[in-house]
């Protein structure tokens, strides 16, 4: 079943990924960073189900490094846990570094979202019209490199049949030099391939004109409703950041500002993809119950 | 006066005051969404200068070529960790100028990402490749330097290690370095400098053994098509 979120138009998606990811990289508070941490978890697991948990299980390491490696660079704060020589390794720095590295892991986690829910076509169909030759060079390298690597196999292949294909055995230098005569036939044959296809695009008329676009997306009233309820949501955590609630210091000693309804703000922001995603899965349960 | 500078004059006198200006303001990390924004309003007067010009078919397919190869590459040489990309990158600068060598790198580096998923960096990432392809471009334009083995491979060796991969590192400092000082950033490209040499052997490697005959492939369809001979290197 595909996700429901992504079913939305692309310039939704392309707002929310923009709040999101540009709200976890401002916050320094704890517990919005934990928000974002767990709802990213949440929608990741959603979308990539069973092997998504071996990537977040992944991302722990990478956590407790960035976390402990913190107060090594950084000797500031009041409270020392215990001493390298004479530089102090305080309670303040770890405590910074783990916020550090939560956003990290946060901003890694919407970032593996986008790239399933952001696909290219809906990345070039939001641009199309801004930078119409950038995205058609696009279009054309998303479907050139297939292409390309199914060629260079041929090419692989065809060496190996008059018998210079290369063992698994071989030296780096015979896998190189291999490689390099491959990659030069790919080439030349490219280039010369490319030549024809840009003479045939001019002789159907490229660049006459303004080229007009296919739009397989429409905006439906769910999609407005979708962006005003966003768009609020975004806007009263914006509110809530400006009028200092989400202000945190570590060092030299922790202050953090108190939780109020800042937080509710963003949470449920963070949680409209899960949550349409859930209501999608249980409609589809019902429906399917019934029958 | 042109569009694209118009556009260029917007970002230098009204974007990039009022990116710093807002962004000093911002809480936390910042100076990340600051660093990201300059990144990409630098980019901008270069896709409005290519947008701007209406690029012919072919220039458009001969760019779209060598981005597909640069990400690509990889599936050829069958060594696991080997990267040609900066070198294809640096030698379409070389081959097709200035503007072209920044085209295929920022294309390139934003399209591999698709493949291999988008984050944080991408935009760090079509900056230094972007710039990598320029340098190259601007360096070898009008016969600067000459297009012998040794030269490019020695250009792409340090264009690797003192540019692009500096540049690179750049986007880690902001995002995962906790408290940016001189130790900390100096921390951070010392980190990187295993990476960054690995990436310009592998550039001097290609350079050195594919660099010439490559070029020879390229300047041949220019002298065959007579294509991009405008190119007079800025």
């Amino acid at each position: 079943m595909r996700d429901a979120f992504s079913k939305c138009h692309p310039a939704v998606n392309f707002l929310f990924f923009v709040g999101a990811i540009g709200m976890s990289v401002v916050i320094q508070h704890p517990a919005y960073l934990l928000v974002g941490l767990l709802t990213g978890a949440i929608y990741y697991l959603l979308l990539n189900g069973k092997r998504g948990l071996k990537t977040i299980l992944g991302l722990l390491p990478v956590f407790i490094i960035l976390t402990v490696i913190n107060p090594l660079l950084n000797t500031l704060g009041a409270t020392p846990l215990f001493y390298l020589g004479s530089r102090p390794y305080t309670l303040e720095a770890l405590l910074y570094g783990a916020v550090t590295a939560c956003m990290f892991v946060a901003i890694l986690l919407w970032f593996g979202c986008y790239n399933k829910v952001l696909t290219s076509d809906k990345f070039t169909c939001l641009f199309g019209n801004l930078i119409p030759s950038i995205s058609l060079l696009l279009v054309m390298v998303f479907r050139m490199v297939p292409n390309f690597i199914r060629k260079t196999q041929q090419i692989i292949g065809a060496r190996k049949s008059i018998g210079k294909g290369i063992s698994e055995t071989a030296t780096t230098k015979e896998k190189l030099i291999s490689g390099g005569t491959v990659l030069g036939a790919l080439t030349g044959w490219a280039l010369e391939g490319s030549v024809v296809t840009g003479d045939s695009m001019r002789a159907r008329g490229y660049g006459t004109a303004k080229r007009s676009s296919f739009m397989i997306y429409r905006m439906t009233w769910a999609d407005w409703i979708l962006l005003a309820v966003m768009l609020t949501l975004l806007g009263v955590t914006i509110v809530a950041a400006c009028s200092g609630q989400f202000a945190a210091e570590f060092v030299p000693a922790i202050e953090l500002a108190p939780i109020s309804w800042g937080l509710a703000a963003y949470t449920c922001y963070l949680l409209i993809p899960p949550a349409l995603h859930i209501k999608e899965a249980i409609q589809w349960h019902i429906s399917r119950s019934k029958i | 006066m042109k569009k694209s500078n118009i556009a260029t004059l917007i970002v230098f006198f009204l974007l990039l005051p009022v990116t710093l200006f807002l962004g000093s303001k911002l809480p936390g990390r910042g100076y990340y969404i600051t660093g990201t924004a300059i990144i990409i309003e630098l980019m901008i007067p270069f896709f409005m200068a290519f947008e701007g010009r209406r690029p012919q078919a072919r220039e458009l397919v001969v760019i779209a070529v060598m981005c597909a190869i640069a990400i690509a590459g990889r599936s050829a040489i069958p060594i696991p960790n080997f990267k040609a990309i900066f070198a294809i990158i640096m030698l379409s600068g070389i081959a097709f100028g200035p503007e072209a060598g920044f085209m295929v790198g920022a294309i390139s580096a934003f399209a591999s990402n698709f493949f291999y998923g988008q984050g944080a960096y991408t935009p760090w990432q079509m900056m230094a490749y972007g710039a990598g392809g320029m340098l190259a471009g601007f360096c070898f334009a009008n016969g600067r330097l000459p297009k012998k083995p040794l030269t490019i491979a020695v250009f792409g060796f340090l264009a690797t290690i003192l540019w692009v991969g500096p540049l690179l590192d750049c986007s880690h400092i902001f995002l995962m370095v906790s408290v940016i000082n001189w130790n900390s950033i100096i921390a951070a490209f010392v980190s990187g400098f295993p990476v960054n040499l690995s990436q310009g052997i592998c550039t001097v490697l290609v350079m050195l053994l594919f660099g010439r005959p490559l070029l020879d492939k390229l300047d041949r369809i220019k002298v065959k098509y007579g294509m991009m001979e405008d190119e007079n290197g800025l």
